[in-house]
């Protein structure tokens, strides 16, 4: 009996442990949000590549009486009820924000394209990066986000511009069941198509391998539309037409943003090196020694007042022979040699290194959370995005003209038994770019989400230090990189203020 | 004899902990009604080449990579055909080149119920048996479980095998089959490589942590006072794993090894005596090429062959 039971009892157990699938990563599935608001005043926000958002007309459409529009109409009610499954899938995948999954498709190719030239230990040979993709690293990253977030933004000023310009109905006041919520304003044109459009260019200029995958995402985000009963073919087409407009001038912006030259293809980081009047300069603590991440960086257009911004670089750090330097090297010294598992894990979670989406990708998803909790409709999204993004670009921009300015020098190769908790970046310390980027992101969120300012300011604080906490970073860098990440934060909550949104 | 392999089992593989977790061995020669033992072993462990997939390479940036383990095993018999087998280890790992930091702790700990479901006699002086397990780990501490050098990966296991046993007067062979179920680990981190089947792949810290199926193939000596066998291990990765790479979780990698070794047992006094071991990893996939002494005393009931 009892083997029996145990036979049986075993026969079970393996049954189980062979049977089950296991994703490699567990995600959850979230419900929709439901948008609180219309924001019907959108059309006159401020743009921020374009002037206004006059700059872009969108012709006027077919009258919701004309035959053409009734034949739309009516196919788009009649596919509602013949939708396929994998219509549904899509119908629900893109109903999760049409902002938000272009952003999670950017923050996805950042993570795949951010890789630092290999070394071959065979040959002894640095591997090239791919040709499509020479310039990894936290300013590559932030970049990306803020052209996508700011093509978004100016996309869907321009069309809810247009929306309330033209109020053609939307399709639930013509009886249109759909398949997933669609927020109440007027159907033409379409805010998805416009997202998607301009999405799928801009990211295709940045991600030239990836045109073929751009473009399927984009096909069946605008078809996801259709087949959900949120908007006519002429809605999508009118979207699509705008954002291509659209998208022509952010490229062209990007084209002219310095940050071709970013990865100094000749070496002119050395010179800079050379004059940098710091006491101890830094050097590359890779084997074999690199050449430091993207050194030209620091010259990139900012989206916010330059002028401004210029004024926001730090002072020197105490030299190496100061009491200062020593104490806050010490402090390094103490933390490394005797880290706690809960530092080993703050340093972990905002390090962000190379092959991730970067820490300004952490941001974008952690803003994600606030866009859902707040019930963010697409446009407030983008301009959410967009004023993160463009300030994240620019604490990103001025901590690297601050690190190639002064060359200071990783605590680990003035003192080479600080061990790290993560993988030292290959760039000077000083500033800390992770705590400028996540106080730039904390005070510009604080604004936006002022229920959550008290989680805010305790995950900046914590991302601030992290650095410290890996032994990547002394406290001055910190310190300092919290200060201009403040600053740069305020001048884009003094820019959110400004732009007509209330 | 029973006593013996099990331990030395149990000794030898318990250190596979750069990549993979603490594997340990459970062999075929039961413990014996009330009867108990503990054995605590010490083991050195270093590799200075390791596998990316299933490619050599080495990394200047790394050196070489030494972990040292001492861990205790107790096994006592809750009857004449089921015994219960405890281990936990405590364990040092230290890279002698570039940053990453010593990681130091107690790794997981394990329990296992092990069971002789058939024994048949062949002949005067052959037994068979038929033996089944199953097992449990999981840490003892919330040690770091993402890092090249690391202790361990941080999953609960179950751990389900047969085995079959044959042993005559002064020798034996044991073959066995398991699968290890490895649960899910949460990271410190937001996972956000890049992987186009995942809907949504940057949005959490649970990963999965492949299974592996393993084969042991061991045979040797056996007197009163001495045991020497040989053996091979043979661990694959089940499920789906990524390989070695920057921005990939080293937990969800898929690891797998082909380790030889042999050990040694020699009986001091009735209720003492010494083991000594050798192994190394002769092929594997994303995991240290390493070679593994160990040494250590076991005490306890050990009678020979009853």
């Amino acid at each position: 009996m009892r083997l029996f039971f145990v036979t049986i009892t075993l026969g079970a157990l393996l049954v189980w442990v062979a049977g089950c699938s296991e994703p490699t990563i567990d995600e959850g599935v979230l419900p929709f949000i439901v948008p609180t608001s219309t924001d019907a005043d959108g059309g006159s926000w401020k743009t921020v590549v374009l002037k206004a958002a006059t700059e872009i007309s969108v012709p006027q459409p077919l009258a919701t009486t004309s035959a053409a529009y009734q034949q739309e109409l009516s196919d788009v009610k009649n596919g509602v009820l013949a939708a396929t499954p994998e219509q549904n899938t899509a119908v629900n995948y893109w109903a999760y924000g049409a902002v938000l999954r272009w952003n999670q498709i950017a923050r996805q190719l950042v993570a795949k394209y951010n890789v630092a030239p290999g070394y071959d230990y065979a040959t002894g040979q640095t591997t090239p990066a791919e040709s499509a993709n020479p310039y990894a690293g936290a300013p590559y990253a932030a970049r990306v986000y803020a052209l996508l977030s700011v093509a978004q933004y100016d996309a869907l000023v321009v069309a809810w511009r247009a929306k309330f310009q033209y109020n053609r109905p939307s399709l639930e006041q013509q009886g249109v069941i759909s398949r997933a919520p669609v927020l109440d304003v007027p159907s033409y044109p379409s805010e998805d198509a416009a997202v998607a459009e301009v999405s799928c260019q801009v990211l295709a200029y940045l991600f030239p391998n990836e045109v073929a995958f751009l473009k399927a995402k984009a096909t069946e985000h605008k078809q996801s539309r259709i087949w959900a009963g949120a908007s006519v073919p002429s809605d999508v087409k009118a979207g699509e037409a705008l954002a291509a407009t659209l998208a022509a001038k952010v490229i062209d912006r990007a084209k002219v943003d310095r940050f071709g030259a970013a990865n100094d293809p000749s070496n002119t980081w050395q010179t800079a090196l050379a004059k940098a009047t710091y006491d101890q300069k830094w050097t590359s603590l890779e084997l074999p020694a690199r050449a430091p991440i993207l050194p030209l960086a620091g010259k990139v257009k900012t989206w916010y007042d330059s002028t401004s911004i210029a004024k926001l670089v730090p002072a020197t750090p105490p030299a190496t022979t100061s009491a200062d330097f020593q104490k806050a090297l010490s402090e390094v010294h103490d933390i490394a040699a005797s880290r706690t598992r809960d530092q080993s894990r703050i340093a972990s979670y905002w390090d962000n290194g190379p092959n991730t989406y970067s820490l300004s990708g952490l941001w974008n998803l952690l803003t994600e959370e606030f866009i859902r909790e707040n019930g963010q409709n697409e446009l407030r999204s983008a301009r959410t995005y967009a004023l993160l993004n463009r300030a994240m670009h620019d604490a990103t921009t001025t901590s690297w003209r601050t690190q190639y300015t002064y060359f200071v020098p990783r605590p680990s190769q003035i003192d080479p038994t600080i061990k790290t908790a993560t993988v030292i970046p290959n760039t000077p310390s000083y500033v800390s770019d992770r705590a400028a980027v996540s106080s730039t992101a904390a005070t510009l969120l604080s604004y936006l989400f002022p229920s959550d300012a008290t989680k805010l300011a305790a995950q900046a604080t914590e991302a601030s230090v992290s650095g410290l906490y890996a032994g990547i970073h002394y406290r001055f860098d910190t310190d300092e990189g919290t200060k201009l990440g403040t600053s740069i934060g305020q001048l884009a909550v003094a820019a959110a203020k400004a732009d007509g949104a209330k | 004899m029973r006593f013996l392999p099990l331990a030395l089992f149990t000794l030898t593989t318990l250190f596979v902990t750069h990549q993979a977790r603490a594997q340990w061995m459970i062999g075929g020669f039961m413990q014996g009604h009330r009867k108990a033992s503990l054995a605590i072993i010490g083991s050195q462990e270093s590799y200075s080449t390791y596998f990316i997939n299933k490619n050599e390479t080495q990394n200047p940036n790394l050196g070489t990579v030494t972990t040292q383990a001492l861990t205790a095993v107790g096994t006592y018999g809750l009857g004449y055909d089921l015994d219960l087998i405890v281990a936990a280890p405590y364990i040092r790992t230290e890279a002698s080149a570039g940053y990453f930091p010593k990681q130091e702790g107690f790794q997981d700990a394990s329990a296992t119920l092990r069971w002789e479901a058939y024994d048949y006699k062949l002949g005067k002086k052959l037994r068979l048996s038929w033996l089944f397990a199953v097992g449990y780990s999981m840490p003892i501490q919330n040690y770091v479980n993402d890092a090249m050098v690391a202790i361990g990966r941080g999953s609960k296991n179950w751990d389900g095998r047969t085995m079959l046993h044959l042993k005559g007067k002064s020798f034996f062979i044991t073959g066995q089959y398991g699968y290890i179920r490895r649960g899910q680990v949460i990271l410190d981190h937001v996972v956000n490589y890049y992987d186009p089947s995942q809907l949504n792949p940057n949005s959490g810290s649970k990963v999965n942590v492949p299974d592996v199926t393993e084969i042991i193939v061991r045979g040797g000596y056996v007197n009163t006072w001495l045991n020497l066998d040989v053996w091979g291990q043979q661990q694959t990765p089940y499920t789906k794993g990524t390989d070695i790479g920057p921005g990939i979780p080293f937990p969800t990698n898929a690891v797998g090894f082909t380790r030889l070794g042999a050990t040694a047992y020699l009986r001091l006094a009735k209720q003492f005596g010494l083991t000594a071991g050798y192994n190394t990893i002769i092929d594997g996939r994303n995991v240290g090429k390493s070679s593994q002494i160990n040494g250590g005393i076991v005490i306890g009931h050990w009678t020979a062959n009853n």
